[in-house]
């Protein structure tokens, strides 16, 4: 029984990363009907710069986690700016290429900054010696919980600003159909730079929450990255619920197979789940919207 | 006209040029020698160690003179982590006609996936990777420079069977060339004395959680494991979550080599205090490796492990090889390997047999309070 509470905890947090990874997705294709392949690069570097702050400037955590932010925030604008803007006329295919040129570039630019030792960054709370707590027979990882609180306020602030706020709807409304927004006077240009730069900065939050699990490597935004995709495809691309519930029940399905079935094909299904929902429901679990989009 | 005339004395002068260079680089140029190297991918956290001890020995034989009064020089290729990788930057480095030998790589499968290559084209190369078929397919143009996973599983069962006195074991490995390998002999091992491992759990390159794999050992009563990580990363994270899930450390835990690294120390910290591991290398383990850890650590500033080792005597065999050979055909090099007896490197005493297998030693190392000290060195006997 413990080890199935513990299978679960695994499964959830781990979903978690691939759900805040496929609410960037989610953004940035609500906002430019693009899917953004450097996604899972942010969630390298915002890692990366967190570590920079804290092992190499030796700041405080929070202040540590500010600047980085700040500098996710600067990156979301850049890439705006270079990889989408004069591609922005075109149709997708152009900016989908060229976001998977930027994911290569990030990975060789921070192999040439960081090197290629693997890093290891302290978890925020390092209470109690070993990171966490047992209760009733598993160890819940203080950085499992903080990645799961993370999400979900995350979730919630995403979920409220889409549908309650003028400039969510602002954004929705360029993604249906950009002149016509543009016609209503919505700065469509400005929007879409934020929007960068809001799914960079999740992204990267997302590699801030499992630099201490993962360890810090050039090429560790690449799986997630996969998964995340994977799973805003099963929840329904484009739809906020979808992310969160796609990235979850992809952790958890991960979780479990690997310890009931077999380890060695544990990533097999994530990526068979995908395909059953390519082949049986392509919309994904909550793909109404999108459909009225088409 | 004057146009081409100029365009003649180009010509001209540049055919000089090039025949001129051609001609130095066959009295007295460098003698090139390859270099396979995981620049990016999943393995290229071993690229700087591997980098350098091949760097460092190059320099010490090139400031003794080099090889028949010509320089070394290495000549680094990507190998991109992968098998296809391995192959196409294994054919780069050849198609250049002035290579002498290759060395690398460390991994297992990507050595299986050149072997048609190698053979193909008959020039030495030095390895590193440890899984036990890889000098015994009949190839002519391997030289191992660690010993094989037959040893280190013959070595890691007879440790934890016989003196530990555990009988209960589970075996955790990476699914690939080198992890298969080595589950394989630990269960032959484990044969001969009649026993049966209780789990076998492959795991993946690149895998971030292992609470399945954690669970399931603890789960099967077993009371001693044993692990072979390609992956340093991978095994520091095995190690953490162990810890974190009680696994560690109560567990009596021997790992291939890879346990033993700077890397794992560096980023697994104390869940590795109390394990057991064998290693090919120990800085202090003989004084060819006391004095390559200090010019290492002048060099680079750092500590020197196995991927660094293994480069290193590489290059030095090498280099002793082409002395003692007529010339640098690539028959008159694999002789002079072959005849490469009790020569002290950084890892141990080569002795290099037909098969190419050059070490049959293994250090049965403690990790305590942080730092790993030598039991014992183990020579086993060669097969």
């Amino acid at each position: 029984m413990a080890s199935i509470g513990q299978i679960l905890l695994a499964g959830l947090s781990l979903g978690s990363v691939y759900a805040l990874t496929a609410l960037g997705f989610v953004l940035i294709y609500r906002a430019t009907n693009v899917v953004n392949f450097a996604q899972g690069e942010f969630l390298m570097l915002g890692a990366y710069f967190l570590f920079t702050f804290v092992e190499g400037a030796k700041l405080n955590y929070g202040v540590a986690a500010l600047i980085a932010i700040g500098m996710l925030g600067v990156l979301g604008l850049l890439f705006a700016l270079g990889v989408y803007y004069p591609l922005r006329n075109r149709s997708f295919l152009p900016v989908i290429i060229a976001t998977i040129g930027a994911s290569i570039m990030f990975q060789n630019g921070a192999l040439a900054i960081w090197g290629s030792s693997p890093e290891r960054l302290r978890p925020v709370l390092e209470g109690g010696g070993s990171g966490g707590v047992t209760l009733g027979g598993v160890y819940f990882n203080y950085q499992y919980v903080i990645i799961l609180a993370v999400t979900l306020v995350l979730m919630g602030f995403q979920y409220a600003f889409f549908e309650f706020t003028l400039l969510g709807k602002k954004t929705q409304a360029i993604s249906q159909d950009k002149d016509m927004a543009r016609l209503l006077g919505i700065p469509v240009t400005g929007m879409i730079a934020l929007t960068f730069i809001y799914s960079t900065i999740l992204g990267g939050l997302a590699g801030m929450l499992v630099a201490p699990i993962f360890f810090l490597q050039h090429n560790m935004g690449s799986i997630p990255g996969l998964k995340a995709f994977s799973a805003s495809i099963i929840g329904g691309f484009g739809d906020v619920r979808g992310a969160i519930v796609g990235g979850l029940t992809l952790g958890v399905l991960e979780s479990f197979g690997g310890a009931y079935i077999s380890t060695v094909y544990k990533d097999a299904f994530a990526f068979l789940l995908l395909i059953i929902f390519l082949l049986v429901r392509p919309q994904g679990l909550f793909g109404e919207k999108v459909g009225e989009k088409a | 006209m004057r146009r081409s005339a100029r365009f003649l004395i180009a010509i001209v002068t540049g055919l000089a040029v090039f025949t001129a260079s051609r001609g130095a680089a066959q009295m007295g140029g460098p003698i090139k020698i390859g270099q396979l190297l995981p620049m990016t991918g999943n393995f290229a956290s071993s690229l700087k160690m591997q980098r350098q001890g091949a760097e460092l020995a190059v320099e010490e034989v090139n400031k003794a003179g080099g090889v028949k009064g010509r320089m070394l020089q290495l000549v680094r290729e990507d190998d991109k982590s992968t098998d296809p990788g391995a192959v196409q930057a294994f054919q780069k480095l050849i198609e250049d006609k002035e290579m002498v030998a290759v060395i690398g790589s460390i991994r297992s499968t990507q050595i299986l996936a050149m072997l048609p290559t190698i053979n193909e084209a008959q020039i030495p190369v030095m390895i590193g990777g440890t899984n036990f078929s890889l000098t015994h397919q009949g190839s002519r143009w391997v030289f191992r420079h660690r010993p094989h996973d037959g040893f280190s599983a013959q070595v890691m069962v007879k440790f934890v069977v016989e003196e530990l006195k555990k009988n209960k074991l589970a075996i955790v490995h990476t699914s690939d060339g080198f992890g298969n390998g080595g589950r394989d002999e630990v269960v032959k091992g484990l044969k001969a004395r009649q026993m049966e491992p209780v789990v076998i759990k492959a795991i993946n390159t690149g895998d971030k959680d292992f609470t399945a794999v954690v669970t399931a050992v603890k789960n099967s009563g077993a009371d001693a494991l044993v692990t072979y990580f390609t992956s340093t990363s991978d095994l520091a994270i095995f190690a953490t979550q162990a810890k974190q899930q009680g696994l560690l450390p109560q567990m009596t835990w021997i790992g291939s080599p890879s346990i033993t690294t700077t890397d794992a120390a560096k980023l697994a910290g104390d869940a590795l205090v109390g394990t057991y591991g064998i290693g090919d290398f120990d800085p202090t383990g003989n004084p060819t490796a006391q004095a390559f850890q200090v010019a290492y650590k002048a060099k680079f500033n750092e500590d020197t492990d196995l991927f660094s080792a293994w480069t290193y005597d590489a290059v030095h065999n090498l280099a002793s090889a082409m002395t003692h050979a007529p010339d640098l055909k690539p028959d008159s090099i694999r002789a002079g390997i072959l005849a490469i007896k009790k020569r002290m490197g950084a890892e141990n005493e080569y002795t290099f047999d037909e098969r190419g297998d050059g070490l049959d030693h293994y250090y049965i190392l403690r990790n305590v309070g942080g730092t790993w000290t030598v039991l014992k060195a183990v020579h086993v006997e060669r097969y």
